[in-house]
């Protein structure tokens, strides 16, 4: 007979379970042999619906547990019972991780949503995984949310090794030449306060000195922290050269050293400023900055990036770094009413950069104007390339002179400003809702007769035609009268509710693309077969009710999730809805943003329709639930507006 | 000169492993958790149905302990039937005869198979048919037949799923499926490849966890609750 104790029998992992962890993130990096250790290790557990795994911080995580079917959401309760839902996770994912790197207790509270069965990975076959395998430890950092690992990180670094990751694969690629801007330099005969002005003219941190006579020879440098130390602390008199002040000689860098090097030479000088040198002659400065500018993620970066340009060419690269700068942001784990307000900031500032410039290029205007922005610019809810809306509205001109000025002056500053947003890529509105367009260029005496028409006398197909413009706000020049014409808005309001009515139908003429069993209504035909349209179908009713007790109850918010909490605050719609319809309105929205970005990622043109196909057991009835709140919202509406 | 009991082989006295299976059931008790059991979950694979003529040719098994599947403790084992000629026709895809051939014969396996059971209960899909297979084995091969108590998660699907329907309509239909495949599509749950004993027996492994945490709003704490909960239905035996 054979021996009784034949391990080579029982040595060999189950396929399914290898299978199971060759597909999923990070565990794909394991070799077979580590692959097999971790596949025999492991258990399975099956949690009912309901089971509430973790308990914040009184429950010891043993295992890492590795969801196989079903789902979970993670929440926190606070001391007073209210719970703050933080994220709903699905096949594939994993719960669990962050506590056992840290060694504590759970940190969230855990509860299954569906029927779900768990690989457990015990803790201490995943802490050696995390200890050596150099993919695994960054990778959970990363995939963690940035808040609850920045105390995590430090803990963590001190102990182990990370990996760089592929975000610093810049520093090796990137050239010093490829990152100069046009040199500014004054000669070293010019006063320090010349110089300053040079410098805050062409909106610059430092400044090269040249040769007085010989333009080309580069003599010295000049940075803000110079000015700063050695002129306004010594309280040296700054009719005095600029030659007295300058660093000399000037540091460089060849122009193709890679911005590593770069950085290395920067670090251990600790000198921040570098002349480039190309073919002998000092072709730019190269500060830690501009280095640190290339990873094109960090919004804050982009944000000073957009402030300091001072041409028109300057900004088109600028808004193409949104997208990446979104990606990392959803990586993060930012939710989208977040992202999409860091969208609406970004793209202000470079509106406001642009016609800035046009400012200063026409000369100042006859009468005070403001850029009104519309739509979703106007809700601070864009996505990826959402269309331009925008309009102008300036001040009653006193004389026909002046309105004559206003008239050709705006025609033309509108004109311009149209085409520099679209060579920042904000494409062009294809029903000319744009400032350019005469019609949506207008004094405020003008703008009050459209609303009028609009509010007391509607054409519910006119109406349809310019909800957009309910949602207007000032994104340049004087908010003043953004806010004038708001008030206006809400006088007519008072008066003369019917049109409301008539918004109130149109929301409710959409059913939620929920069939009767509940299972999706997709479009069955054309270019979009087999999607669903989460714009049209899904968020747009929320956009829509918002906006219709917004204009009732004269909040001047506009965009959709701050109208919510405004309703909410001033008891006009209950707690319990309010929470339901904020969730299913954001879950939605990241959907949507997650969408276009695997669109942009594959070189195609971002739009609404998503595939229910293409989503998880977990986000299609996650998404399900979304859309039955539409159904709640719709009724709510009926009780509202009990003729429509 | 030749033994009786090697003629008539119920006459020969048992394995003293089989003395030893025997004595770990001495004293069972039903009423303990049910999360202080083994099970051991398995599933055979056979050349037909005839219990007097075919044979079983692989076992596949997987353990739960503390009522989760343990991965390190599998049991696969194809096995050499007497009568390969007759086998050929079943095994067609994942084994040749030859292969079929290099492989122990049941008497070696068997043995192992009990060990690896150790005092835990025998869950299975229809485990009855499973059951009748080995105890012919372990009478044919042992002189005596297997004393671990079983499950039997067909019979545990009857009794959820009649306790379901009695909630929401009052009365029974039983026509659906009890099929394994089935099951595990009806609940939603993993799936395997059928027709490997080890895979099977996983499948059958994930149906028994769902089913004990499912029926009675997983109010089954015990062996006996688990018995009750499908007395209607003799779920233990």
């Amino acid at each position: 007979m054979a021996p009784l104790d034949q391990d080579d029998v029982h040595s060999v992992a189950p396929e399914v379970a290898v299978e199971f962890f060759r597909e999923i993130m990070p565990f794909n990096t394991l070799d077979e042999e580590a692959l097999n250790r971790l596949a025999r290790h492991c258990r399975i557990d099956f949690f009912p619906k309901g089971t509430h795994l973790f308990k914040t911080g009184e429950t010891e995580v043993e295992y890492l547990y590795v969801i196989q079917r079903g789902g979970i959401k993670s929440f926190i309760v606070d001391d007073e019972g209210v719970v703050t839902l933080k994220d709903y996770r699905g096949e594939g994912s994993v719960i669990g991780a962050l506590a056992l790197i840290r060694g504590t207790r759970a940190n969230l509270d855990v509860e299954t949503v569906e029927d779900t069965f768990c690989f457990l990975v015990p803790k201490q076959i995943f802490l050696e995984l995390i200890n050596e395998q150099p993919g695994f430890a960054q990778y959970y950092l990363k995939s963690l949310s940035n808040k609850v690992v920045a105390t995590a990180y430090t803990e963590l670094r001190r102990h182990k090794w990370t990996r760089r990751g592929e975000d610093d694969l810049y520093l090796f690629t990137k050239r010093a030449a490829e990152l100069i801007k046009t040199v500014r330099k004054v000669p070293a005969t010019c006063s320090i306060q010349e110089a300053a002005a040079a410098m805050t003219r062409y909106r610059v941190g430092s400044l090269l000195i040249h040769d007085p006579d010989k333009p080309e020879v580069i003599v010295g440098i000049i940075t803000d922290k110079d000015l700063r130390s050695k002129v306004l602390a010594r309280g040296l008199d700054y009719t005095l050269k600029v030659e007295e002040i300058m660093s000399s000689p000037v540091r460089t860098v060849e122009s193709q050293a890679v911005c590593f090097e770069v950085l290395l030479k920067m670090m251990s000088t600790n000198i921040h400023h570098l002349a480039v040198e190309q073919g002998g002659r000092i072709a730019g400065v190269i500060t830690s900055h501009d280095i640190m500018l290339q990873q094109g993620h960090s919004p804050y970066y982009l944000f000073k990036e957009i402030l300091s340009q001072t041409t028109f060419q300057g900004l088109y690269p600028l808004s193409q770094k949104i997208p990446e700068m979104i990606r990392s942001l959803i990586k993060e784990g930012g939710k989208a009413g977040n992202i999409t307000r860091m969208i609406a900031v970004l793209n202000d500032h470079i509106l406001e950069r642009i016609l800035t410039l046009l400012v200063d290029y026409m000369g100042p205007p006859p009468v005070p104007f403001c850029f009104l922005l519309m739509g979703s610019e106007g809700r601070r809810e864009q996505t990826f390339r959402t269309d331009q809306d925008n309009a102008i509205i300036y001040a009653d001109p006193v004389d026909e002179e002046q309105k004559k000025d206003a008239e050709s002056y705006f025609k033309e500053f509108a004109r311009q400003a149209i085409d520099q947003l679209v060579n920042c890529g904000y494409p062009l509105c294809p029903g000319d809702i744009m400032a350019r367009n005469p019609k949506w260029c207008q004094p405020y005496s003008t703008w009050c007769g459209y609303f009028e028409r609009w509010v007391s006398a509607p054409d519910p197909q006119e109406l349809l035609n310019v909800m957009i413009f309910f949602d207007f706000r000032s994104g340049f020049g004087d908010a003043g009268l953004a806010e004038m014409l708001r008030d206006h808005l809400n006088r007519l309001t008072r008066r003369q509710e019917i049109y409301l009515m008539h918004l109130a139908k149109d929301c409710l003429a959409h059913r939620p693309p929920l069939s009767f069993f509940k299972s999706f209504i997709v479009q069955k035909n054309g270019e979009h077969k087999n999607t669903l349209d989460i714009k049209g179908q899904g968020i747009t009713p929320f956009v829509n009710f918002a906006r219709i007790m917004a204009l009732k109850h004269e909040i001047n918010e506009t965009n959709t999730l701050a109208r919510f909490n405004v309703l909410v605050e001033k008891g006009h719609i209950s707690r319990d809805f309010w929470q339901a319809a904020t969730d299913a309105y954001e879950l939605q929205m990241q959907l949507r943003l997650v969408h276009q970005l695997y669109q942009i990622d594959n070189g195609i043109l971002p739009d609404n329709h998503i595939n229910p196909a293409n989503l998880t057991e977990l986000e299609k009835q996650m998404l399900k639930e979304a859309f039955t709140v539409i159904e709640r919202l719709q009724s709510l509406l009926k009780t509202i507006f009990p003729v429509v | 000169m030749v033994r009786l009991s090697d003629v008539f082989r119920w006459l020969r006295k048992p394995h003293p492993l089989l003395v030893e299976n025997k004595e770990l059931f001495k004293n069972f008790s039903q009423s303990r958790p049910l999360s202080e059991y083994t099970f051991v979950v398995c599933d055979t694979e056979l050349t037909g149905l005839n219990r007097r003529r075919d044979e079983i040719i692989s076992i596949g098994a997987v353990k739960i302990v503390n009522l989760q599947i343990e991965l390190n403790e599998t049991f696969h084992q194809y096995i050499r039937p007497r009568d390969l000629e007759h086998t050929k026709s079943t095994l067609i895809h994942r084994i040749t005869p030859e292969q079929l051939r290099a492989m122990p014969s049941i008497d070696e396996v068997l043995p192992r198979f009990i060990h690896f059971c150790g005092d835990a209960l025998l869950v299975g899909h229809y485990v009855a048919l499973d059951m009748s297979f080995l105890n012919k084995a372990a009478l044919e091969e042992l002189g005596g037949t297997i004393s671990n108590p079983s499950v039997d998660t067909m019979r545990m699907a009857m009794g959820y799923k009649e306790a379901q329907f009695m909630d929401c309509y009052g009365h029974c239909n039983l026509s659906t499926s009890y099929n394994l495949n089935d099951l595990s599509n009806e609940f939603g749950l993993p799936k395997f490849k059928p027709h490997d004993a080890l895979e099977d027996a996983l499948q059958t492994a994930y149906l028994f966890l769902y089913l004990v945490k499912k029926m009675k709003q997983g109010k089954i704490r015990t062996l006996k609750d688990l018995y009750e909960a499908g007395r209607n239905v003799n779920l233990l035996y």
